[in-house]
């Protein structure tokens, strides 16, 4: 199965947090998004993100010049 | 010997239901996830700060709802559209704004150099325009209401309003009660 992916590289506060909602709105219960952003507020956008949704934030860290998070969508 | 079955369970029962009773008033009022937001300033700096939150907030599972009022009111014309007005209304109409387009910022607005220099540079840093992220607000279910003393006081019409999917007038008490019933309020 492929992975939901959301490439948010070059786009700035607030784009990567609403395209990952979009995301995460169309995954299913259980399903992982993997996140790539650049802004570099994102690795703490992403946690705050999670907290305030109730998702699971799996792992975030940076790669190759950008930010990669992968967030698991709640709920059963 | 065990006690008389009804005589045990009736005080039980009684503690449920006003249990129940008081669970029901902590629910009523308790704090519901919504972000309730005035926005009172005209200038493009603050109107993007404020759909930055708006468009956030709601993809972060909030409601939201969007009071402009006074000089915000501005923003949400559309500088298409026409509508009939009075002298003073026009006058109005005049010096004020037309849409997120025509908007002054609040510093260094340097004879109107400062907002094309500020949209110039957004573009480059790829930070979304106040029309891109109203759109986003639109799709993501952000409520805007329309202040209907200030439009009135502006002397705003309905007509020369954007096309918003979720846009309607209010007054202050509809503010206030969604404020008094929601988590977080701001005033911008």
């Amino acid at each position: 199965m492929v992975a939901r992916t959301v490439d948010a590289r070059g786009k700035s506060c607030p784009m990567p947090i609403v395209e990952l909602s979009r995301e995460i709105k169309q995954a299913a219960a259980g399903e992982e998004v993997v996140v790539m952003a650049d802004d570099r507020a994102f690795p703490s956008d992403v946690e705050a993100w999670c907290r305030q949704t109730k998702n699971e934030l799996v792992a975030v860290g940076p790669e190759d010049g950008y930010f990669r998070a992968t967030v698991r969508k709640a709920g059963r | 010997m065990p006690p008389e079955p009804q005589a045990a369970t009736q005080p039980l029962a009684l503690q449920l239901a006003e249990m129940q009773t008081r669970l029901g008033q902590v629910e009523a009022d308790a704090r519901q996830n919504r972000l309730s937001m005035v926005v009172f300033s005209g200038s493009l700096d603050r109107i993007i700060a404020s759909l930055v939150l708006a468009t956030t907030a709601a993809a972060s599972g909030m409601e939201v709802e969007l009071f402009f009022t006074f000089w915000g009111l501005s923003a949400l014309r559309d500088a298409g559209k026409k509508a009939k007005k009075t002298l003073i209304e026009k006058m109005f109409g005049w010096m004020l704004p037309r849409g997120t387009r025509k908007l002054p910022l609040s510093q260094m607005h340097m004879a109107g150099m400062g907002p094309i220099m500020m949209r110039k540079i957004m573009t480059q840093k790829n930070v979304a325009s106040p029309e891109a992220l109203l759109a986003t607000a639109g799709e993501l279910g952000v409520i805007i209401y329309a202040c209907e003393m200030s439009m009135g006081v502006m002397g705003f019409k309905d007509e020369e309003l954007i096309d918003y999917p979720h846009l309607s007038r209010c007054g202050a008490a509809t503010f206030i009660d969604r404020a008094a019933s929601g988590k977080v309020t701001l005033f911008i």
